[in-house]
């Protein structure tokens, strides 16, 4: 698939570890089951509530257009019909802000972490970095998310 | 007329200099045009005519309306006034010179009326004093020294006379005795020879007999001393300090006196009463004048000599009081029954000539009224009510632009609102006023040239202000609106540095008058110019108050808009200058289920409304509530912004409000230019109140009520707590509390009291905090930082706390207890003022008692507080007004003497430092050009690579103009992320292509990098003129205002309490020799050994011999009896004490008690005996020793005299503790010097000691040090270039001089300046007795001359070499010509 930047089945280990602070927000701790990344994950659990344990397909892709031609990051209010989002139940747009691996150790390492907003709804997916190719600071992107009956 | 415009050249003469003189009788008569002899005011036909020749003559000018001047013939306005004068009937001595006319006296022979110093020594001080280069404070000094050699000297060396004491008579008022023979014996022959003479009178009288001594002491007339005066030679004159040019000694004793113009005296005519009010000078005039008749009179016809004496005495007096009519010292019989105003009283204080009238004035084109808030303004608006635009006019010329508008004006007239109120046609005299008349007419006569009065229209520029006027920021500029209400109205935003609130308080406005008023009004003092204070550099003007809750709630994780929602909130945005403006809406952040805003994306809009705007604004920084993890924080608190997009984080007061740099809209001031910063706290102030008012946001009882599980909370907290100081008050009892380091046991149970209970509020806080719902009201404005904080709602909702009162619990008002409600020694919580129960649950009566007491302590602070900081604020200004920085960079005083060669050493502008005192955050700045340019093509730069670009671009032609101070900052910054990136490429060597998206830095970005800091350094440079000194001293008085008088626990040491706060302040400006906590803090040589600090400690501290004896015990034996001092052992060892019985024998002989070495006997290694003397006491051995061993034990063994204790602080924050001496009280001297302290790190508090002991620069940065640690320990930053100047004013005549008037008079030259400030009338008089010159260089003389002062704008006159011309050759004349007069002689 075009524009396809990841794709992966997350488990939902843990919901608001630290407490919910956020009425209207949870915050998903995820593992990916082939890729073995970690996933933290803001959404909003009103209108998409997840429970511990839950399943979903994730898709990032940098444009909802299924033939993978690049939208430009310009919303257009009337495209919104026949695209990419059509077969997911949750989808959120997004910037790239930060990748970086993380501070602690020093010796040689290959997991990478990609920090996205949507919003002020944070990402991060963190792994191996070649499961990260293709992302770039400021990058525009989509998430798609589509739970999985067991 | 309107106000004309400033030009040097259109005035003809330039004032420059002022001297004072002391004026001579001749002066006087010269000056005066009628001599007054009439005691009359008036006539007395009952016309109410003004006496010929009395003190109301009309030809001093004119004090009534209708009556013109007899001299001029102009009215009450026009005439300037003539001066008379008064004859007096005998000579009288002047106040104000009086105690000059004594030093005189005491530097003069009383028989011929040199100076009294040997010739060699008066040659070489009258060289000194003719040395013309002689600065005031010079002259005063060496008048000095000529005055204490010649009163030393008793016998003078030209005439060999007997010279003894003058001095003022303690008899009478104003009167001065001559001691003749003071130095001399009864029985010296020359005494004899006097006191011969009194032989006569002596056997009439008996009595006299004891009196015959005073006769001996002369005490001399006005006459008399006059008489003296006269003799002085001229050669001897500049001795006294004088200009024999100006002013001769005789001049100093009044025989004429001179009568004001009428004009400054008006006579009040009532119509009510008969007979008028006259001014109080008058009134005294007309009394003098009445002595001065009966004297003549008396003297005329040969009266009793009594009487003229007394007469004399009376007239002295009233002469003195009409100068001064304060005086101390009036007999109660002579004492007047009313106090008037004497002249001295119409120029001194707050009132009075100098501070009334010359240093400010009143003015016109101003207004005032109540302050009201509008969010609707933008922030560099004010509304103007009607009634006030129409009054206030401005003076505008007609030219063909603005004629028709100008007509319309015209035509609506004063009572329309766009109108005019007066008309003046070019050429014409007098204006025309446009209420009545033909209106119509008078606009269409209109003609280019005309100056139209109109109204304050929409886009005028006004002055606006609060007072207290405490720093630059309160009065500034902004634009009227004209609006329909009766109160002024401004954007919340601007409240901060007019620190106004709503409460009803009023605001002051001014109207310039001219174009260029209006255009360095608009450019200096706008608000939109002054966003950032100059304290030090922050933000001032930022969103306050509902702002920030607006922007805190809307920037929420969970805050989700829909469609309708997210457009109507954008909408409000259009407004003002952007009513057009084209709204690009985001990508929603949630497409799928529904299509949802974030409150993030559209709070964004408040900076990039659309693609068209440039603004990219790059923020990251940690909130309020920020909890770790960073941009992962659960609180949602560490806020980025990157290209001017909202990421992650919620705004609060310290990304949003002021007194921050990492505010977006400091971010946008500085990176993006002020008009985008004042844009976007608009368009923040809009949304962010329409959000609010459409999400509602209120406060009510049920945000203040605990839930059961808070109320458990608390409980369990208050039980913990109480557990714990009865635990305390047990041990207590018992006696076994630990004690904290210099210490009693009471002492340290009130501290662990304390700090436990304060502890509990502290804790039912963070309960609080953690069981509230995030929505609940105060917790949000808690959180926001937009109002109160955690101790506030700990207080309403769970527990209001410990009551403290001057930093202790509640003392016993009672005997042994606080209130009749508790037992005696009681010291439970409870009984000391902690108060368990929260403002929802109550507060028992005596909880309710404590409160007060707290609130009255609270209250009396800031009484206190607001006067002695607005004295401190005057003295600062005063001291520091003058200094400006010239273009050399050097700061200068009016003078022209330095004090500093650069100012702050760098030549920066404290209010464009974005750092922490330095010019750029590199940091913050890299992060930004990162985000701006992408430059996704370019590849990155290596570690190599970023190192080898810096040090090239660097090294360009561009950067020429940078310090390599600079260069170097630079340099090393992009050295470490160098590292940095060096460090990650080899870490994650295996992750491909990626890692190059790690610390990402291509060419580009680095080049940009540097031009922006190079921008932002060379923008940082300080402008020559600025007013750095005024700058300054409101930057260190304004903070003052905010400072509560508290105490500081000293660090480490719970017991040693250092003076904070204003008092502080004071003490330090002040430059006090006694400072009320002076603290030594002294390193040691070995700082992490604690038994070698306590042998230091034992070498510092004071021990007295009574410390460290078991007993002393008078001893009784047959054969002899002495006292046995018993030497303890134990303790002596325990305090690491140096001391062994020698050196305490040798301490009791050196001792003040005179013990002979021979009475002191030792008798073992712990045992002493000391044997007495009976000589006193009348022989009563017993009672000598009894007397012995009373004061035996206060004999001091070890230790230094002036230290009142010492106490070892431990600092225990590094993983092995060291140890530090702090010792309190003076001696900082012997302390270096004591063995095992450290003198290169050891320093005092004390300014002073410091000064005598280190010197002049270790006093100056003590004073930097010291105003810095009070200002940080109130929370308040000030830059440390503000600082360095205080400190370079203080210290730059090589002694430490305190902003006092003591300091101030050795700082500056001016009289006047000086005479504005403190002891106006002593300066005046001072400076007449010296002749001394003013030469309007200040800033104080300059606005008193009205002259434009040498600071800001003002520092640069253009200089024009003007061609000489050639020196005009005469002409040849026709017949100088030999030819033409050959013919003449052949």
């Amino acid at each position: 698939m075009a524009g396809v930047l990841f794709e992966d089945i997350f488990n939902v280990k843990d919901i608001d570890p630290e407490g919910k602070k956020f009425d209207r927000c949870s915050r998903l701790h995820c593992e990916s089951e082939s890729f073995k990344m970690d996933l933290i994950l803001d959404i909003n659990s009103w209108i998409y509530p997840m429970e511990l344990g839950d399943k979903f397909r994730l898709v990032l892709a940098t444009t909802l257009r299924e033939n993978g031609y690049p939208d430009g990051g310009e919303w257009n209010p009337l495209e919104t019909e026949g695209n990419r989002a059509d077969s997911f139940e949750y989808v959120m747009s997004g910037k790239v802000y930060r990748i970086e691996g993380d501070e602690a150790a020093m010796e040689p390492a290959s997991r990478l972490a990609a920090y996205v907003s949507f919003g002020g709804l944070l990402m991060r997916l963190q792994g191996d970095a070649n499961n990260l190719h293709g992302f770039e600071v400021d990058q525009h992107m989509y998430l798609l998310m589509k739970k999985l009956a067991f | 007329m309107p106000k004309e415009q400033y030009r040097e050249t259109y005035v003809g003469r330039k004032i420059s200099h002022v001297t004072f003189n002391v004026d001579s009788p001749a002066a006087i008569q010269q000056a005066a045009h009628i001599q007054v002899i009439t005691k009359n005011l008036y006539a007395q036909d009952g016309q109410r005519v003004p006496a010929t020749y009395g003190v109301l003559d009309r030809r001093m000018g004119t004090n009534q309306k209708d009556a013109n001047c007899d001299t001029c013939g102009l009215g009450l306005a026009e005439c300037v006034g003539h001066y008379g004068y008064i004859q007096l009937a005998l000579p009288v001595f002047h106040v104000g010179y009086f105690r000059s006319i004594i030093t005189i006296l005491q530097t003069i022979c009383k028989n011929c009326s040199r100076v009294m110093l040997p010739a060699p020594l008066r040659r070489n001080y009258l060289r000194k004093f003719m040395n013309p280069e002689l600065s005031y404070l010079q002259k005063k000094n060496l008048r000095a020294a000529v005055h204490k050699k010649a009163k030393a000297c008793t016998k003078c060396p030209s005439c060999e006379t007997l010279n003894g004491m003058v001095k003022k008579s303690p008899a009478g008022i104003l009167k001065i005795i001559h001691d003749k023979y003071r130095t001399k014996k009864p029985t010296d022959g020359v005494v004899k020879r006097v006191l011969k003479d009194f032989h006569e009178a002596k056997e009439s009288n008996k009595e006299l007999t004891t009196m015959i001594n005073s006769g001996l002491v002369v005490e001399m007339s006005p006459v008399e001393v006059m008489e003296l005066f006269r003799r002085i030679p001229d050669d001897d004159i500049p001795l006294l300090g004088m200009n024999p040019s100006l002013t001769r000694p005789e001049h100093l004793i009044l025989t004429r006196l001179p009568v004001p113009p009428l004009c400054i005296r008006p006579s009040v005519v009532s119509d009510i009463k008969a007979g008028t009010n006259e001014d109080d000078l008058t009134m005294k005039q007309s009394e003098i004048l009445l002595i001065n008749d009966v004297i003549s009179r008396h003297i005329a016809s040969g009266g009793k000599s009594e009487l003229v004496q007394e007469d004399w005495d009376y007239l002295q007096l009233h002469v003195a009081l009409y100068i001064n009519s304060e005086m101390s010292g009036i007999p109660l019989s002579m004492q007047p029954k009313k106090p008037g105003r004497g002249l001295v009283q119409r120029l001194k204080g707050k009132q009075g000539r100098f501070r009334g009238n010359l240093s400010g004035k009143r003015v016109d084109f101003s207004s005032r009224t109540v302050i009201s808030p509008d969010p609707n303004l933008q922030i560099q608006e004010v509304g103007v009510p009607v009634h006030v635009a129409k009054i206030l006019t401005y003076p505008e010329r007609v030219f063909p632009a603005n004629l028709l508008w100008l007509r319309k004006l015209v035509c609506n007239g004063p009572d329309v609102h766009p109108g005019a109120n007066y008309v003046q046609q070019r050429g014409l005299k007098h204006k025309k006023y446009l209420k009545y008349g033909n209106r119509e007419k008078i606009a269409q006569e209109l003609k280019c040239g005309d100056i139209v009065e109109r109204h304050l229209v929409d886009g005028d520029v006004v002055l606006f202000n609060r007072q207290p006027s405490l720093h630059k920021l309160s009065i500034m500029c902004h634009r009227a609106r004209v609006q329909p209400q009766r109160t002024f109205r401004f954007n919340e935003c601007v409240c901060t540095p007019y620190n106004a609130d709503f409460d009803g308080d009023e605001m002051n406005m001014h109207l310039p008058q001219t174009e260029e008023a209006r255009a360095e009004a608009l450019i200096l003092m706008g608000n939109k110019s002054n966003l950032v204070t100059p304290r030090n550099g922050e933000l001032l003007i930022a969103a306050t108050q509902d702002f920030i809750t607006g922007g805190y709630l809307m920037t929420q994780r969970d805050c989700f808009f829909t469609k309708d929602e997210a457009r109507q909130l954008a909408s409000c945005l259009l407004a003002g200058q952007d009513s057009t403006m084209r709204i690009d809406m985001p990508t929603p952040a949630i497409l799928k289920p529904r299509q949802l805003w974030t409150g993030k994306q559209i709070f964004s809009l408040i900076m990039k409304p659309n693609k068209n705007c440039e603004v990219k604004a790059n923020l990251e920084t940690k909130g309020k509530n920020y909890t770790g993890n960073k941009d992962m924080c659960v609180q949602d608190s560490y806020v980025i912004i990157r290209n001017s997009e909202l990421l992650c984080g919620s705004m609060d007061k310290s990304t949003l409000g002021s007194g921050t740099k990492n505010s977006i809209f400091y971010i946008l001031l500085r990176d993006w230019g002020e008009e985008y910063a004042v844009r976007g706290m608009w368009r923040l102030a809009r949304m962010a109140s329409f959000y609010i008012m459409n999400r509602g946001f209120s406060f009510g009882i049920i945000d203040v009520t605990p839930g059961k599980k808070l109320i458990d909370a608390k409980n369990k907290l208050l039980e913990a707590g109480y557990s714990k100081c009865d635990g305390y008050i047990l041990e207590m009892e018992k006696g076994t509390l630990q004690c904290q380091p210099g210490c009693t046991m009471e002492e340290t149970l009130e501290a662990v009291m304390l700090s436990e209970l304060s502890s509990i509020r502290e804790l039912a806080a963070k309960a609080c905090f953690r069981e509230l719902h995030p929505t609940n009201a105060p917790l949000v404005m808690a959180q926001s930082g937009s109002k109160g904080s955690n101790i506030n709602i700990s207080q309403m909702i769970a527990c209001v706390g410990q009551q403290a009162l001057n930093g202790k619990r509640v003392p016993n008002g009672f005997e042994d207890r606080s209130l009749p409600h508790f037992e005696r020694h009681s010291k439970i919580p409870a009984a000391r003022g902690f108060v368990e129960n929260s403002f929802y649950s109550g507060l028992t009566p005596t909880e309710f008692f404590f409160h007060t007491m707290g609130g009255r302590e609270g209250l009396v602070d800031t009484a206190v507080k607001t006067a002695e900081t607005g004295y401190l604020q005057r003295r600062l200004v005063k001291s520091l007004e003058d200094l400006v920085l010239h273009y050399d960079m050097t700061v200068r005083n009016a003078m022209g003497e330095v004090v500093e060669f650069r100012y702050g050493s760098d030549g920066l502008d404290p209010s464009y430092m974005e750092g922490k005192d330095r010019p750029v955050d590199l940091a913050r700045v890299l992060a930004d050009v990162r985000a701006k340019y992408l430059s996704r093509d370019e590849d990155p730069l290596d570690g190599d690579g970023i190192e080898l670009a810096a040090a090239e671009t660097l090294a360009l032609d561009d950067f020429k103009t940078c310090t390599q101070e600079f260069k170097n900052e630079l340099l090393t910054f992009l050295k470490s992320i160098a590292a940095k990136v060096r460090n990650l490429r080899t870490r994650y060597a295996q992750c491909g292509p990626l890692v190059k998206q790690l610390e990402r830095l291509t060419l580009t970005q680095l080049v940009q990098f540097l031009r922006v800091c190079h921008h932002k350094y060379q923008r940082s440079v300080i402008e020559p003129g600025t007013a750095v000194g005024a700058l300054a001293a409101q930057s260190i008085g304004e903070p003052g205002t905010q400072m509560t008088l508290k105490t500081f626990h000293f660090a480490g040491v719970a017991s040693m309490n250092i003076t904070q706060g204003v008092p502080r302040v004071k003490e330090i400006i002040n430059a006090s020799r006694n400072i009320s906590t002076p603290i030594i803090t002294a390193e040691l040589m070995q700082p992490t050994d604690q038994e070698f600090a306590r042998r230091v400690k034992g070498r510092i501290e004071k021990t007295t011999l009574g410390e460290i004896t078991t007993y002393i015990d008078e001893m009784y034996l047959p054969n002899e009896c002495f006292l046995l001092i018993r030497l303890d052992a134990e303790r002596i060892r325990l305090l690491c004490l140096e001391v062994n019985v020698e050196s305490i024998v040798y301490s009791i002989c050196t001792s003040k008690l005179k013990i002979k070495p021979g009475n002191v006997h030792i008798v073992s290694e712990w045992a002493i005996k000391v044997s007495a003397e009976a000589c006193k006491q009348g022989g009563w051995l017993n009672l000598a020793l009894q007397q012995l061993a009373r004061q035996l034990p206060a004999v001091v063994v070890k230790g230094l005299p002036q230290v009142a204790r010492a106490v070892i602080a431990c600092n225990d924050t590094d993983s092995v503790p060291t140890y530090k001496l702090c010792v309190e009280g003076d001696g900082l001297r012997d302390v270096i010097a004591t063995y095992g302290v450290d003198g290169r790190k050891t320093t005092s508090n004390n300014i002073l000691e410091v000064f005598h002991t280190l010197g002049i620069e270790a006093a100056k940065s003590t004073i930097i040090s010291e105003i810095q640690a009070v200002m940080e320990g109130h929370g308040m930053s000030v830059d440390r270039r503000h600082v360095e100047l205080l400190a370079g004013q203080m210290t730059a005549r090589g002694e430490v001089l305190g902003i006092t008037r003591y300091g101030l008079a050795r700082m500056k030259e001016s009289v006047l300046n000086l005479a504005s400030f403190e002891k106006t009338a002593d300066h005046l008089f001072d400076a007449a007795y010296y002749g001394q010159t003013d030469c309007i260089e200040g800033v104080s003389e300059s606005i008193i001359l009205g002259v434009p002062a040498a600071i800001g704008t003002g520092v640069l006159q253009l200089l024009h070499q003007h061609p000489r011309a050639e020196p005009l050759q005469p002409r040849e004349l026709l017949f100088d010509r030999p030819e033409f007069h050959s013919s003449i002689w052949e």
